[in-house]
């Protein structure tokens, strides 16, 4: 193209050539802009929304910036903060049991609720339905739920208490692991449904042949999962635990939802980004150490996902 | 290659030019305004949640303000009831405050600092002649000098309490509890009574409750707090006594005010506390409980809540910014909107021998809204405006571990100060 349209400027000028060498001139004018055209409402968004508030964070880190006050520079004395904070020792072991305890359930259990619903039998789209409708449930309605059920008076502890396996309400919202227990319930019971969809999607390109290969060769359910099904969903398996790594760490509904916002029994069940919206919210907020905690928060996040990364790409 | 790296530089560049504009200065602090002149042009009311239920009222206030001053047009913005300190906040950040916003003194006092309010007082010679003196006190706050609102209506807690429930446990009805320990006394013999089924308290302390019993939470210079006393462990300590004893539910650590008022409503304890309309709101949800609501007057000292209407510092039209404010909470205003709601009282000085608010006609209603009336002459603002949100988060969570018994009172109070002084002292 670039050669017929360098024949077709020889051959006329000064303009006024052939249809095709205007065309194509046209197109090429057109070209070093076209581009930068199409992408700038991307970059636009990411400038703004992205990289300009990540910066912001980093730069008010470094402050004792107040939601309406100038903010000076204080070097890296909320860095230092951090160290004498009890409650964010309390927040970091509670994130870390959080990604503990949900990474390999979450990773594993909606891998066998897929494989269950995969299955088409009739009434399964129902089972489907069922299984998800937690992931579109409003937080208002699943708080009222799980108080309900948890509470010393509800659901939970009445039907233990009645039929006599408990003498008194087990404290699942007053008690510092149990109350942490149950918000990881609240996250798995509702994770469930969201990651049992991307599994089936996944599923859904595993080869039938090698299943009906391995089950001629001798092998039996949990073979066939285990060396069929495991790693042709292996990829998707490491999608789904970078992601609860991440939403793990940076937990807060369930455990706002189930504490009221208190965070528990002297603040023993906040997670960090419960820390970061106590000090941050409101006309003093504390911007500076609610982005010392956010950079934080930001650098346990990112290790163990470059961790995974790094074992995918040896293996 | 080169490109791309200019292209990342400019971007950094501009991004950490805009990251500048979020470190301001407050420039024009000391800038004296005008007041005085004609009331005319355009003027914002900002109120917060009073549509759709006071519509009317607030309605007829501003028709009234505009015939009173032809040639002047009041813009009325009524933000809804959640979130209206982040809304507030915004605007105060951008320089949007409208001209008179309705702002409690908890979220006047860091506006007042930053020089983005009026000092009323010296706007307004007749200010302490008009407004009794515990609103105006509202207003003014240690390290800026001045009065940075016009204060608006008044409220305070009563106790109530479930009649029928006192009397079935073997209590009187007729004399309900009038201190802390005549609450813990009785709370033991309802627990006995019902065998542990019924409490009659189901809310822990909070800071407000140690300024009722009289401990000093700030120093009086406002540098720093000082309510880690023996006097405020000994409190605690009754309470965690009592929560031990098995006196009150286990989801009081979790504080939540409204499981307090939603329990009595369900009557499943008998003792709550609530402004002065507050039987009536009852009576939307459990219409039979509003008939067996007995009130009292709180323990201690009562507590003060105000509202009031500010004006913004940087106003375009001063002169009518402050005649609407003083409009709106002039005495006729306020004692009729004190009609329409029952349960608030006027901050003016001429309301205060109104017969409306000093007699009952013998309706548990009316009893609580003269006991509130009453209350008020000993009111004070029990929790100091300093306390922001964090702190009062961090002083509940200590005191639930005291209750709990994880730590001792003192530590807990300790703790406490220790952490709200860390944040005074931030800048």
């Amino acid at each position: 193209m670039v050669l017929l349209a360098n024949r077709d400027r020889r051959r006329a000028p000064h303009g006024g050539g052939t249809r095709t060498g205007t065309a194509s001139r046209s197109i090429r004018q057109q070209r070093w802009f076209a581009p930068l055209l199409l992408v700038a409402p991307a970059v636009v968004w990411l400038v703004v929304f992205n990289i300009w508030p990540s910066i912001n964070t980093v730069v008010l880190a470094f402050t004792n910036a107040k939601p309406l006050g100038g903010g000076s520079f204080v070097g890296t004395a909320n860095f230092e903060r951090m160290l004498d904070d009890d409650q964010l020792v309390y927040a970091l072991i509670n994130s870390i049991v959080y990604m503990l305890v949900c990474l390999p359930l979450l990773t594993v259990l909606p891998l066998l609720l897929a494989l269950l619903v995969e299955k088409r039998l009739p009434g399964i789209t129902f089972f489907r339905t069922a299984f998800y409708t937690p992931v579109i449930a409003s937080a208002v309605v699943v708080a009222l739920i799980w108080n309900w059920l948890l509470d010393d008076r509800g659901a939970i502890n009445a039907i233990a208490q009645s039929l006599g396996f408990l003498s008194g309400p087990l404290p699942f919202l007053t008690d510092r692991w149990l109350l942490l227990f149950s918000a990881i319930s609240l996250t798995i019971w509702k994770g469930l449904g969201y990651y049992m969809i991307i599994y089936l999607s996944a599923l859904g390109n595993v080869s039938r042949e090698l299943h009906e290969a391995a089950a001629v060769d001798g092998a039996g359910v949990v073979r066939r999962f285990l060396s069929v099904t495991v790693p042709g969903v292996r990829n998707t398996m490491l999608l789904i635990m970078v992601l609860i790594m991440v939403s793990a760490l940076r937990v807060f509904s369930e455990l706002f939802i189930l504490t009221n916002g208190t965070g528990g029994p002297g603040g023993r069940v906040m997670s960090v980004v419960m820390l970061i919206q106590m000090y941050s919210r409101g006309f003093t907020g504390n911007l500076g150490y609610a982005s010392a905690l956010s950079i934080l928060l930001f650098v346990i996040t990112v290790g163990p996902m470059v961790v995974l990364a790094r074992m995918n790409r040896r293996s | 290659m080169v490109r791309s790296k200019a292209s990342i530089t400019v971007v950094f560049l501009a991004a950490f030019g805009l990251v500048g504009c979020g470190l301001g200065s407050d420039d024009g602090e000391d800038r004296p305004v005008e007041v005085s002149g004609e009331v005319d042009g355009t003027v914002t009311l900002q109120t917060w949640a009073l549509k759709p239920n006071f519509t009317d009222y607030v309605e007829e206030v501003i028709a009234g303000f505009e015939a009173e001053h032809p040639g002047v047009t009041v813009q009325w913005l009524d933000q809804p009831g959640e979130g209206y300190s982040e809304k507030v906040l915004s605007q105060a950040a951008s320089g949007d405050l409208p001209d008179v916003v309705n702002l409690p003194p908890d979220f006047a006092l860091p506006l007042a600092r930053q020089g983005i309010l009026l000092d009323v007082e010296s706007a307004d010679e007749a200010l302490h002649d008009e407004y009794v003196a515990g609103g105006i006190s509202a207003y003014e706050f240690a390290g800026v000098d001045g009065v940075f609102g016009y204060p608006w209506y008044l409220n305070t807690d009563v106790n109530y309490w479930n009649g029928e429930l006192l009397d079935e446990h073997g209590l009187d009805s007729d004399h309900p509890p009038a201190t802390v320990e005549e609450l813990m006394d009785q709370a033991r013999i309802m627990s006995e009574e019902s065998g542990g089924d019924m409490y009659l308290i189901s809310r822990k302390p909070e800071l407000g409750d140690l300024v009722k019993a009289g401990i000093p939470v700030l120093s009086d210079d406002g540098s720093e707090f000082v309510f880690n006393t023996a006097e405020a462990a000994a409190l605690l300590d009754e309470y965690r006594e009592a929560f031990d004893e098995g006196l009150m539910p286990r989801d009081v650590l979790t504080d939540a005010y409204l499981g307090n008022s939603q329990l009595f409503i369900e009557e499943k304890v008998a003792w709550s506390t609530g402004g002065g309309n507050f039987i009536n709101g009852v009576r939307e949800s459990n219409p039979s409980l509003a008939e067996k609501i007995v009130p009292s007057m709180a323990f201690g000292t009562p507590p003060l809540y105000v509202q009031g209407l500010s004006v913004a510092r940087d106003t375009s039209n001063p002169a009518a910014a402050v005649a609407l404010a003083r409009w709106i909470t002039n005495a006729d205003n306020q004692a009729e909107f004190a009609r329409i709601v029952p349960g608030i009282f006027p901050s003016t000085t001429a309301s205060a021998d109104d017969p409306f608010f000093t007699e009952s006609d013998g309706t548990g209603d009316d009893d609580a809204k003269v006991i509130a009336f009453d209350s008020l002459a000993q009111a004070e603002l029990l929790q100091p405006v300093e306390v922001d949100e964090a702190m009062s988060t961090i002083v509940n969570q200590q005191i639930s571990l005291a209750i709990s018994g994880d730590v001792t009172s003192q530590e807990a109070l300790d703790t406490a100060v220790s952490r709200l002084n860390a944040m005074l002292d931030t800048p």
